[in-house]
């Protein structure tokens, strides 16, 4: 017996089937029972393993939506997510190095965390115990804390021990100069007769040649310290002598560019590309500097503790490169870049991502990470009791100390960040390319960045 | 049949039976109809991606916007700062040396490959050119900025090698202000030939053998037959290949971003770049917004132009 089906009742049996098929593929989409969605920019690979491990120990489990934010730097990276935001696609969280940390705070984007950290603070005495002071004053902006640091790196030198052994050299001490440097940079260019390169840098904000004005005592713009953070160092340093002189975060009131010991620091690095101690300096992320170091056509960089795992990454074997302070000019001030993880002010699920941000800095979660502190160092952990030589013995260096002890020196400070920061680093890096490509004076160059420098900030803050 | 036509009179009078009418009119309707229905998911594209971002960024160009406020209107003090911007000279002039550099090389060189590549007898050689010279067009803009600025890496990059082995000094392809522009040129051509290459390869195959015959019967062989047969004929694919060329080349953002950031200075910026960055680096979105106005009315002038000059040079016959 056959039976002929009528077009209406194929459409009703269809119908009634793709409700059934809707109403069976439901509970499945939905997220689990209680759980709370977060969206937040970060590294999804890096951070699932810590995500997972606050679902097996949380009551009510997060589920979070990552969004993959890249870019060649971190003024970049805090463009997207300003875009992102502009487009009115608000996160929930999302990370920030120095660059974009008091950019958040400056202009209300990041929530503050002070109450947060002063309500949680026995839970919290630790993680801070644990840690150089700079790296929560560095997070401050106007006395609040915005983020809680779990990542920094400050530029020291590093050396390639295979130039250097063309040269005869060996890696110098803590206390060396600026005219050690000078005279390793001439000794290890063209050394024993192959094409190397004495000293070479990236054209960025972070590094660069940032750390020459730092040791010549001035900076790019002139800082001081904010008022207030009485609530942080009385909290959690009462018992530390060194915290007296800190405060609530820095400022950055205005461009000091042309100072002339700024002028003098770029004059020297242009000296540099000139005598062809340096290469031609490009603009970007630092990977061609990588590839000039990993073949060893390079001596000596500015980097961070990231470079540790970075060179063996690239292919450099254990014990082929060491790392020193910077050297001594007029001081050895060091500067350096934290980042950490920022709530949106605003956010809904701002509690639940507070509950989470509190879990992920424990020891043992900050190790989850994937592939950020093992199997190798990838960049320097905030906590000092991570810091040890166990954990360089994979990548090295032999002066590995010197990451964390950059972080205790006094005088060390963050590279000038104002709200303004996007903005700063343009004029930085564009007068920078002008006078290391020769095509203005580095007077001049720094005389046209000062000029934009006051236009900019006449501009925002009125 | 009486209550047929009774039915069929009741339909015609709901807006059921005005769409279903079973008549000429009714049919040309319902045409027409499924016409639009067509159209609307573009349409609707259209206003949502391109000419309703046009007219915000125009209302835009009269306020001050920093995404963190309220937008602020300024009436037009954003035009009147383009007048006193010392970087924008220089960036529009970038801009126009990469828009004339790279259209100019891109049409000589596709044209001349197209050319070639119909002359070859081997039709395996020639797939195989029609192949690689097209390959980079489906490659992203970011991917050959990352593998070109490797290339042309002034101290360990395969140029300045192979350069080198000729004798010839290494090129600051990356860090010179005088050579940046080429460099952006050179990477912009060889991403962007493919493209009009095989525009221009459809234009010269489908020029009837007849007309060619005839050309080569009364006596027009070679670069004659070229000039007086060949390009009048392909001269409107000509126009529609160096109008998008110009408008692609106008709209260069991907290489330079990647290779050089705009640097040495602002020696490789073009205005994209610059307004990109203004408006999402610095969060000035009204300035960022009146960059773009001028932009718009740039194209907009020099596409005219080229419509303007075509009636000198395009044949329609």
């Amino acid at each position: 017996m056959t039976h002929k089906l009528s077009r209406r009742d194929m459409l009703k049996g269809t119908a009634a089937g793709a409700v059934g098929l809707v109403a069976g593929l439901t509970p499945a989409m939905v997220p689990a029972q209680d759980a709370i969605q977060i969206r937040w920019s970060q590294n999804e690979e890096r951070w699932t393993p810590v995500v997972n491990n606050f679902n097996e120990m949380a009551e009510t489990p997060v589920e979070i939506e990552f969004l993959s934010i890249t870019g060649i730097d971190h003024e970049e990276v805090a463009s997207k997510i300003l875009s992102l935001l502009a487009a009115g696609q608000p996160l929930d969280a999302g990370y920030a190095a120095t660059e974009a940390t008091v950019l958040y705070a400056g202009q209300g984007v990041a929530m503050s965390l002070t109450d947060r950290v002063q309500d949680n603070a026995d839970e919290l005495a630790e993680y801070f115990a644990d840690m150089a002071p700079i790296l929560p004053e560095v997070m401050m902006w106007e006395g609040d804390l915005y983020q809680l640091p779990d990542g920094c790196n400050a530029p020291n030198m590093y050396f390639n021990l295979n130039v250097l052994d063309l040269a005869g050299l060996e890696v110098p001490g803590p206390d060396w100069t600026k005219d050690d440097f000078h005279e390793y940079a001439v000794a290890t260019t063209n050394a024993g007769g192959e094409e190397t390169f004495g000293y070479a840098w990236t054209n960025r904000l972070w590094g660069s040649w940032g750390p020459w004005y730092f040791v010549n005592d001035s900076n790019f713009l002139t800082e001081e310290r904010a008022p207030g953070g009485e609530w942080l160092w009385e909290t959690f340093y009462a018992d530390n002598d060194t915290v007296s002189h800190r405060g609530g975060g820095w400022r950055w009131p205005e461009p000091s560019a042309n100072h002339p010991n700024t002028v003098e620091a770029l004059e020297y690095v242009t000296s540099l590309v000139t005598e062809g101690i340096s290469p031609g300096i490009e603009m970007g992320g630092g990977s061609s500097l990588q590839g000039l170091y990993v073949t060893d056509k390079l001596a000596m960089t500015p980097a961070g503790g990231f470079w540790a795992g970075g060179l063996i990454n690239a292919g450099m074997e254990k014990g082929t490169f060491d790392v020193q302070f910077w050297p001594q000019w007029k001081s050895q001030r060091h500067q350096l870049g934290v980042g950490g993880n920022w709530i949106f002010t605003g956010s809904p699920n701002a509690d639940r991502m507070w509950d989470f941000l509190k879990f992920s800095i424990q020891v043992d979660q900050l190790l989850s990470q994937a592939g950020r502190y093992r199997p190798l160092m990838t960049t320097t952990p905030v906590r000092r009791s991570m810091a040890i030589a166990e954990a360089y013995e994979p990548t090295g260096p032999a002066n590995w100390s010197v990451f964390y002890e950059t972080l205790d020196r006094p005088d060390t400070a963050p590279i000038p960040a104002p709200p303004e920061a996007n903005a700063v680093t343009n004029i930085h890096t564009r007068f920078t390319g002008l006078a290391v490509s020769g095509e203005m004076s580095p007077q001049d160059a720094m005389d046209q960045a000062q000029a934009e420098l006051v236009a900019l900030f006449a501009r925002t803050r009125g | 049949m009486a209550s047929e036509t009774l039915a069929t009179r009741e339909r015609r009078g709901s807006l059921l039976g005005w769409f279903r009418a079973d008549t000429f009119e009714g049919v040309r309707r319902q045409r027409a109809i499924l016409g639009y229905l067509f159209l609307l998911p573009a349409f609707i594209g259209l206003v949502a991606f391109v000419v309703g971002p046009m007219f915000v960024s125009f209302g835009l160009s009269f306020y001050r916007w920093n995404i963190f406020k309220p937008p602020d209107p300024i009436g037009i003090a954003n035009f009147q700062r383009l007048l006193t911007d010392s970087r924008l000279p220089g960036i529009y002039a970038n801009t126009l040396f990469l828009v004339v550099g790279t259209v100019f090389i891109t049409q000589v060189l596709a044209l001349t490959l197209a050319l070639g590549v119909t002359k070859l007898r081997s039709r395996k050689l020639a797939y195989f050119l029609r192949t690689s010279w097209f390959l980079p067009v489906l490659m992203s803009g970011a991917a050959v900025g990352v593998t070109l600025s490797y290339l042309f890496q002034r101290e360990f990059g395969p140029i300045n090698y192979y350069l080198g082995v000729i004798g010839i000094d290494r090129v600051p392809w990356m860090t010179s202000a005088s050579t940046v522009m080429w460099t952006i040129i050179i990477t912009a051509v060889w991403k962007n030939l493919g493209f009009i290459f095989v525009i221009y390869l459809g234009a010269v195959t489908n020029i009837p053998q007849e007309i060619l015959d005839a050309a080569d019967v009364d006596g027009a062989h070679g670069w004659r037959r070229l000039w007086t047969v060949t390009l009048p004929l392909i001269s409107p694919i000509m126009l529609f290949a160096t109008v998008i060329n110009v408008i692609g080349a106008m709209q260069i953002f991907d290489e330079p971003q990647i290779m050089t950031r705009g640097g040495p200075g602002d020696g490789s910026r073009t205005a994209v770049m610059y307004m990109y960055e203004v408006a999402f680096k610095e969060q000035e979105f009204g300035y960022g917004s009146a960059i773009a106005v001028t932009l718009f009315i740039a194209i907009l002038i020099v596409t005219g132009i080229q419509f303007l000059l075509s009636k000198r040079w395009v044949f329609y016959g």
